[in-house]
């Protein structure tokens, strides 16, 4: 059968909603059928998202799979979808991540299941949404429409503090998302003015991307879209919504937080917000470059000191972020490319993590590093499947988290020697903490809190196990063979790259 | 005066004749619900239909005073929706009190007869007669619950910051009148424009009238510093009724706006663009921070309708600076906002199908459990009302910063005001819903049954809501339609 002739782009989209409208019919006296409606419109999901690899052709320069539809035509807004290598990646990622999470959730999510699932294939239709939208408008309403089903599920299912972790996380991102509303209008008048005040267009991104917007504008819409994606993926100092988000989030909520939502942001940076304004990209990219060391050297430094084993890993993740903005705002081949594995390879990794102490919370309820310790000889293979996730986030050569951050590494030598120094040396703090946290959770003598929960500590049940293995291969064939993911970005690296090589800084002056 | 004046005004003589046939079906049978739910929605689909029939032709009748135009049958008919879903939305509530329908319905008719002679205005006798039709309903209703206190403490504040105000617009408009030796709309225009035009100093008396009649609809439309009046009366009234309160007058009064401000003092724009854009800042600003810090859900949406009043002045705001899609952002959100508004308080009388249970926030905890779909309703309401997709609510707000963001200038900073405004909104919005998934109930009780015209009336609503939300095309053209009958 040939792909090409289904809107398969839809079909990936909305098969979760059509999932959760089903579930909205099953008695509320039946989880059972709930939770398996909701893996198997996950997994439909998935699998038609591998069909897009089948079909994809990397040498195929433009974007893929495109539909389009005149949807508000006296705007010219559309409904256009398509995908390129990026988009392609980061649609498999939240697939994956997906249907893994509601796995991972039919344990722990016992109180109204069917609200829970229902949210969580919303909040799916949203995240892949944003990977494929081609048009200014439709990737603001898919960005919005994962900011409802997320606030629900950590404001239901989350820990004793959620209401605050929640309300945060929805403020923080509103209030850039707004700004960001305000930027793609005005991109999209700018656009109608110089176009004889015509909309056709004026909200598509192939067409926006042709057009060179005037210095002003560039610099005010990259400041609005900037704000937006700062917050989402996020660069210090707007992160402080995350760790709270994390730790108060049900664990399959946290595992699509880290795994796919900070991934939107990253994604806004690539697609939107350099290749539209390459000139203000240039202009802001010293200041982003420090503020992205920063977050690498203040996520790991903070990491280090937490308590409690989810916070942990919530800073860890700031710090993994600073490489990603770190490898796009180089504007080297190597540094991009190293962003982009960096934001799949951190979705694969951090999302086991999440699982991982997920798994842990839910037999003892605590996540006080302090309490832990001496685990390894009641649960060998949960202390050895930590300690291999473990080794890939900090970065063990072999495993998938190393090609990235050597990519950005490398990407940043070629920027500047000294920022390169500066990040490689945080990799010494990502293995401290790390390290030490792993020492202390399951090494020495089994402290008095494990020993109170003895019967509880059994070892990775076949659930959680499923949930990890398919991440464990991606992440050793990532590891392995990161030209896999190489060749399929080559495309969108470089025509980024070629954009904002002819990019040149705006003298912020202007206004004198 | 002729027939084809009378039929030019069709949609106004069947609104009056609506009425008068409700409070004559009363009488025949005195108290019966039925023949009063009867007459008074066949009653508003008749007029419906003769609003669409005398909306093909454009024409003017009674020596000028009235006129019929593309805009006029787009106002008309969001009135008539108002008034049927207010309707759709009171019995239950009213019955469980012991008041009367058919004089609540008769009386909201006659509003909105008022609110239809606004929107077909063109003189400024008739502007104000129709203001004051419009109104002098709306003072009853507040006190409807005449044994309740509250309600009539709110109707007395109302009734006399009403009046005051209106004496205020009245004096603006005399003052108008007498610089310009006309009272007709497109008189004024002409005489303005000259004014303008000459490069002449504004007079003082013009300069002065102008004030007043900023102050006047200001007060109307409840304008920050001008909205003292709006908490206290919309909390005291029948829920039904503020709901009401808070869309009808609103939009009447920014019909007002329209064919006084964009029809007769077009000319002084650049007069009163700076005090729009200052009324717009303080509405949209002091509305969210005091709704921020309120536990009754009725007060919430009574300082929540007065920053997204802000919102609407600054689409005013953008067509004084020169963009028409400023004035399709208030028809745009007008529409938008109906939906939303009163849905949500349709949800809030339905909570209140009991006598006795209030609007605290408590009210609604563990509501998503007690009633899943009233739950999931107004949840919907609030998220459109906050600006999330893929409701109404987002593109109305998207649409009036768009004609910010065009005008440019100062326009650019209130349109970056407005969307930290909307983020702040989310707060208090999202707060019910905190209450409604998050919480317990306090009380365990067999939910109370709900007619079936409140259901009727909340799907309407939320349906329009979303499908407005997704597919704004038509509404888009119906608004583009509208905006453009202005000359």
């Amino acid at each position: 059968m040939d792909i090409t002739s289904l809107p398969i782009l839809s079909l990936i989209t909305f098969v979760p909603l059509a999932g959760a409208i089903l579930i909205a019919f099953i008695p509320r006296s039946n989880p059972g059928l709930v939770r398996a409606t909701a893996l198997g419109a996950s997994l439909l999901s998935f699998g038609l998202s591998l069909l897009l690899l089948v079909g994809f052709l990397p040498s195929h320069p433009n974007f893929q799979f495109v539909e389009r539809i005149d949807w508000i035509p006296v705007f010219g807004i559309q409904y256009k979808l398509g995908v390129d290598g990026l988009s392609l990646v980061l649609v498999v990622l939240t697939t994956t991540l997906t249907w893994i999470s509601i796995l991972a959730s039919f344990g722990p999510i016992k109180e109204r299941v069917k609200e829970y699932m229902i949210a969580f294939l919303i909040l799916e239709v949203g995240m892949i949404g944003v990977f494929v939208a081609l048009d200014l408008f439709l990737f603001y309403i898919f960005f919005e429409v994962v900011l409802v089903p997320m606030y629900l599920i950590i404001g239901i299912w989350g820990g004793a503090n959620r209401i605050y972790a929640t309300i945060k996380f929805v403020l923080y991102t509103l209030v850039g998302s707004l700004l960001m509303l305000v930027g793609i209008l005005a991109t999209a008048f700018a656009f109608q003015a110089a176009h004889g005040g015509s909309w056709a267009g004026a909200f598509d991104y192939e067409m926006l991307r042709q057009f060179s917007f005037d210095g002003t504008l560039q610099v005010f819409a990259f400041l609005a879209f900037f704000l937006a994606f700062a917050i989402k993926i996020p660069m210090f100092p707007f992160h402080t919504w995350l760790p709270d988000a994390h730790v108060e989030a049900p664990t399959a909520g946290s595992v699509i937080l880290a795994g796919v939502l900070l991934k939107l942001g990253g994604y806004g940076f690539i697609r939107f917000a350099v290749p539209l304004f390459p000139d203000a990209a240039h202009t802001f990219a010293p200041a982003i470059i420090l503020l992205s060391l920063i977050a690498i050297i203040y996520g790991a430094i903070v990491a280090l000191v937490q308590p409690d084993l989810k916070k942990l890993v919530a800073y860890s993740s700031v710090s993994h972020m600073g490489f990603v903005t770190l490898g796009i705002f180089v504007f080297q081949e190597q540094g991009l490319q190293g962003a982009i594995l960096q934001m799949v390879n951190h979705g694969l990794i951090t999302g086991a993590l999440f699982l991982l102490v997920g798994v842990i919370y839910e037999r003892t309820h605590d996540r006080t590093i302090a309490k832990m310790g001496g685990l390894s000889s009641q649960t060998p293979v949960y202390a050895a499947a930590f300690g291999f996730f473990l080794f890939a986030s900090a970065g063990l050569p072999g495993l998938s988290g190393f090609a990235g951050e050597f990519l950005v590494f490398t990407g940043s030598f070629a920027y500047s020697p000294a920022v390169a120094a500066v990040a490689t040396f945080v990799m010494i703090f990502a293995a401290g903490y790390l390290l030490w946290m792993f020492q202390r959770m399951f090494f020495g003598e089994m402290s008095e809190f494990f020993k109170g929960h003895l019967s509880h500590l059994v070892d990775l049940r076949p659930v959680e196990a499923l949930t990890l293995v398919p991440l464990g291969v991606l992440v050793v064939v990532f590891g392995l063979f990161p030209g896999l993911i190489l060749t399929l970005i080559q495309g969108t690296v470089t025509d980024v790259l070629h954009g904002a090589a002819q990019a040149s800084a705006i003298n912020l002056a202007f206004w004198q | 005066m002729s027939w084809a004046d009378f039929s030019t005004a069709s949609p106004l003589v069947a609104a009056i004749l609506v009425a008068c046939a409700i409070l004559l079906g009363d009488l025949v049978r005195p108290g019966s619900r039925p023949v009063a739910l009867v007459a008074s929605l066949a009653g508003l689909a008749v007029v419906a239909a003769v609003t669409l029939w005398a909306g093909q032709t454009t024409a003017d009748a009674f020596g000028g005073t009235y006129r019929q135009d593309a805009l006029t049958t787009f106002l008309d008919l969001l009135f008539v929706a108002i008034v049927a879903l207010t309707i759709l939305f009171a019995p239950d509530y009213l019955e469980s009190r012991d008041l009367p329908l058919a004089e609540f319905a008769a009386v909201l008719v006659f509003a909105m007869a008022g609110a239809m002679l606004i929107a077909a205005a063109s003189d400024l006798l008739v502007l104000f007669l129709g203001l004051e039709l419009m109104v002098l309903p709306g003072y009853m209703l507040a006190g409807f619950a005449k044994r309740d206190a509250l309600s009539t403490e709110g109707a007395i504040k109302y009734f006399l910051l009403g009046s005051f105000s209106s004496a205020i617009l009245l004096f603006g408009l005399v003052l108008t009148w007498g610089l310009s030796g006309s009272t007709r709309v497109d008189d004024i225009a002409r005489h303005l424009a000259d004014i303008a035009s000459g490069g002449a100093p504004l007079s003082a008396g013009l300069a002065m009238g102008l004030a007043f009649m900023t102050t006047g609809v200001a007060f109307k439309i409840a304008a920050v510093p001008f909205h003292y009046w709006t908490p206290d009366a919309y909390q005291g009234s029948p829920t039904p009724v503020t709901g009401y309160l808070s869309v009808l007058p609103k939009v009447g009064a920014f019909a007002l706006i329209i064919r006084l401000f964009i029809g007769a003092l077009d000319p002084l724009k650049a007069d009163w663009l700076p005090v729009i854009e200052i009324l717009a800042v303080l509405t949209m600003t002091l509305g969210n921070l005091v709704a921020l810090t309120q536990s009754n859900v009725k007060r919430m949406l009574a300082y929540s309708s007065i920053a997204h009043t802000g919102y609407i002045l600054m689409g005013l705001a953008a067509y004084a600076a020169g963009r028409i899609e400023g004035l399709e952002g208030i028809l745009f959100y007008s529409v938008a906002y109906t939906f939303m508004n009163l849905g949500a308080f349709a949800v809030i009388a339905a909570l209140q199908r009991r006598p006795g249970v209030t609007s605290h926030l408590d009210t609604f905890a563990g509501l998503g459990r007690r009633e899943p779909l009233l739950g999931a309703l107004m949840t919907l309401f609030l998220l459109s009302l906050t600006g999330i997709p893929p409701f109404a609510g987002l593109f109305a707000k998207a649409y009036v910063i768009l004609g910010a963001v065009q005008a440019g200038g100062t326009m650019t900073i209130i349109a970056v005001i407005a969307v930290i405004n909307a983020a702040m909104a989310a707060f208090y919005y999202l707060r019910v819903v905190v209450y409604m998934y998050m919480r317990e109930p306090a009380t365990e009780g067999p939910a109370p049954r709900h007619g079936s015209l409140v259901w009727v009336g909340l799907w309407t609503a939320s349906v329009l809501t979303i499908l407005i939300g997704l597919f704004p095309g038509p509404l888009l053209d119906a608004v583009n339609h509208a905006a453009r009958a202005l000359p």
